[in-house]
């Protein structure tokens, strides 16, 4: 993936391009992506590569549709009433919005992390953990064991050994953050969407979840949205700018190896946001 | 601003404090005040009411309500100042509106308790009417008849009506089809059927076409539709309360929608779809008029629910309360403190279902 200036954007396309690791496959495409609620367009297009097992931070200002574009990577925006999209997503090169895929397949493979906890009150933590087995009708032996590794990978596992089966909802906002990036790693994804997973997180958490990003990153592909840019410069590999100008969709300004983007970037823009100058 | 540092040597003298609330004190003159805006009142109201001949409900209004209110406002000005004004009216109205709806709540179970448990014994639960005139003494016969066809009826409708209730909640809420407004509408439009047209639905549609016969099952559909609408949109209420941070959660897992519904939407609301059951529960058990239409009236004990006439605890009641025998009269007390203690049961039994344990 090369850095490439919005306007060019089209030559990250070709994978030869790929400044970086010209070996890496890409796992997961966006190609010309634009998105509207109702008539309003709030997104145009992007088109990013996602190479295998590596770590893309996506960064922006507020509503500049970070969130937006993350959900469209899993086809949960389509949930939202008044939504539509133009462009295409290639997963493993095939474009999951093709008529013959099935989106729970889709969302089973591509997990997701949200902003809020969103913990199932209904069940225990231990309930929880495993929900996503029972959600999707995924089968998977040693339920102990996922319950255990998963919780330490999200930096939990301490906190909440005594009490597997106490209500999810007896968590602090930080704990149940922690509860469903467990969650989300239990069904085992190839690729795993992070919407900004830390901002109700306390630093050691915080730590704990990136280091856990980086160990996934040997396995999984990972997209996170974050504000905080120490953070992107710690878990990513490549780094995408979006931004939005008033009353204008958003696009991404600027992409590239993460050591790019926020030691050398070539607009003006990206140097100031990368800079806390604004946003 | 120096650094200082927590000084260790203060602990044993921290342990001592004791535990207080300190914004429970009040300062005297509140105390006074309150108390002297309750009492005055009142025993203005108390002396017109037991002293002279204008009719009680005249007092209440007339002189007790305004008096009161004037008491608490100038309560609030001494302890508070003026803008302690709109407080206190706001006030009185909420806890003479409380206290009102008690008195009459409290009332009318102390009447119902007072008639009805000469009635009462355990012949009077587990007996039927079976040779039973309206001048027996009451050391004869119950209704034992009558809780069970109450019972069945009630069961038969709840049958019926749960699940096409929630499943009509679950398509308003859940799938969110095209057919969403005409479902809601019609919903809406059914839950103002008076009870006696849906007596005579089951009657014209049903039994005057001989398709069913007067039985507990003709009782229950009709119960079925005068429960469905409660049960719908108070379900749908509930389903709403339920934050959409859950469905995408779980559709992020890979789970299905029905799986979403069923797994996690109506376990989070499970509490709630409780209550709607309660309430169309509430709404249909006293129901009198579409029995006397479609379950006849029998003195035994029924227990065919689709071929046989049947007695239920309120068409016992409408049968017994107008007798000219005051036998009779209690014996419809006796049901009706029944019927209420009945509700009172399946309230707690509801309850104690809707707990449940997380998994
Ligand atoms: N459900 C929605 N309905 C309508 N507009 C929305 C919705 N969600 C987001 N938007 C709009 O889309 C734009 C991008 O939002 P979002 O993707 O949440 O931004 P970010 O995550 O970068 O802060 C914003 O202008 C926001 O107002
Ligand atoms: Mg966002």
């Amino acid at each position: 993936m090369s850095t490439a200036e919005f306007d060019q954007s089209v030559e990250t396309l070709e994978p030869s391009m790929s400044g970086r690791s010209p070996a890496l496959p890409i796992q997961l495409t966006a190609r010309d992506i634009s998105v509207w609620f109702g008539k309003r367009k709030v997104l145009e297009g992007v088109n990013i590569d996602f190479p295998k097992n590596t770590v893309t931070a996506l960064i922006g200002p507020s509503g500049c549709g970070k969130s937006t574009f993350i959900r469209t990577l899993n086809r949960l925006h389509e949930l939202i009433p008044g939504a539509a999209l133009a462009g295409e997503v290639l997963y493993e090169g095939k474009d999951i919005y093709s008529p013959d895929i099935d989106p729970t397949h889709i969302r089973l493979n591509i997990g997701m992390v949200f902003q809020k906890p969103n913990p199932f009150p209904s069940m225990s933590i231990r309930g929880n953990v495993l929900s996503g087995l029972k959600l999707s009708g995924m089968k998977r032996s040693n339920h102990d064991d996922i319950v255990e590794e998963t919780l330490t990978a999200a930096g939990l596992w301490n906190e909440v050994k005594d009490r597997l089966g106490a209500h999810a909802g007896e968590l602090s906002g930080g704990q149940a953050q922690r509860l469903v990036i467990a969650r989300a790693l239990a069904v085992q994804p190839h690729v795993l969407l992070m919407d900004e997973p830390c901002s109700a997180l306390d630093p050691a958490s915080t730590l704990k979840i990136e280091e856990t990003i980086r160990e996934l990153s040997k396995d999984i592909t990972v997209i996170i949205v974050t504000h905080n840019m120490q953070q992107a410069v710690r878990v990513s590999d490549y780094t995408a700018f979006f931004l939005a100008a008033e009353n204008e969709p958003g696009h991404v300004v600027e992409q590239g190896p993460t050591t790019d983007i926020f030691s050398n970037p070539r607009d003006q823009r990206t140097l100031d946001y990368v800079n806390g100058r604004f946003g | 601003m120096s650094t200082i540092v927590f000084d260790k040597e203060r602990v044993s003298e921290l342990r001592k404090q004791k535990i207080q609330h300190p914004w429970r004190k009040r300062p005297r003159k509140f105390t006074f005040s309150v108390a002297l805006a309750v009492l005055l009142p009142a025993a203005v109201a108390a002396g017109l009411l037991f002293g002279t001949d204008i009719p009680d409900p005249l007092v209440m209004i007339l002189v007790y309500l305004p008096l009161q209110l004037v008491a608490a406002a100038l309560a609030a000005i001494v302890s508070k100042g003026k803008h302690g004004i709109a407080d206190s009216i706001i006030y009185v109205f909420a806890i003479g509106g409380s206290v009102f709806s008690l008195v009459i709540l409290l009332s009318l179970i102390f009447t119902l308790f007072v008639n009805g448990l000469k009635a009462f014994s355990t012949q009077f639960l587990f007996q039927n009417n079976v040779y039973i005139s309206p001048s027996t003494p009451l050391d004869y016969g119950g209704v034992g008849h009558a809780i069970l066809g109450t019972l069945l009826i009630v069961g038969i409708s709840m049958l019926v009506a749960i699940p096409i209730g929630v499943a009509t909640a679950i398509y308003v809420t859940e799938v969110r089809g095209r057919a969403v407004p005409y479902v809601r509408f019609f919903v809406q439009a059914m839950s103002g059927v008076p009870s006696v047209v849906a007596g005579l639905f089951i009657l014209t549609v049903l039994i005057l076409t001989g398709a069913l016969s007067t039985s507990a099952l003709a009782g229950g559909l009709a119960y079925a539709i005068l429960m469905l609408p409660t049960v719908a949109r108070t379900a749908e209420e509930v389903l709403r309360l339920i934050p959409e941070d859950l469905r995408t959660g779980a559709l992020a897992l890979g789970s299905t929608r029905a799986r979403t519904v069923m797994k996690v939407v109506l376990p989070a609301a499970k509490t709630g779809i409780v209550t709607a059951i309660v309430l169309g529960m509430a709404r249909v058990i006293g129901e009198t008029a579409p029995l006397l239409l479609v379950t006849g009236y029998s003195d035994s004990t029924v227990l065919n629910p689709v071929s046989s006439p049947i007695s239920a605890l309120p068409t016992y009641i409408f049968a017994n309360v107008d007798q000219p025998y005051p036998n009779a009269v209690t014996r419809a007390w006796g049901a009706a403190l029944v019927l209420i203690i009945l509700v009172g049961i399946l309230f707690v039994i509801a309850r104690i279902l809707g707990r449940g344990k997380v998994k």
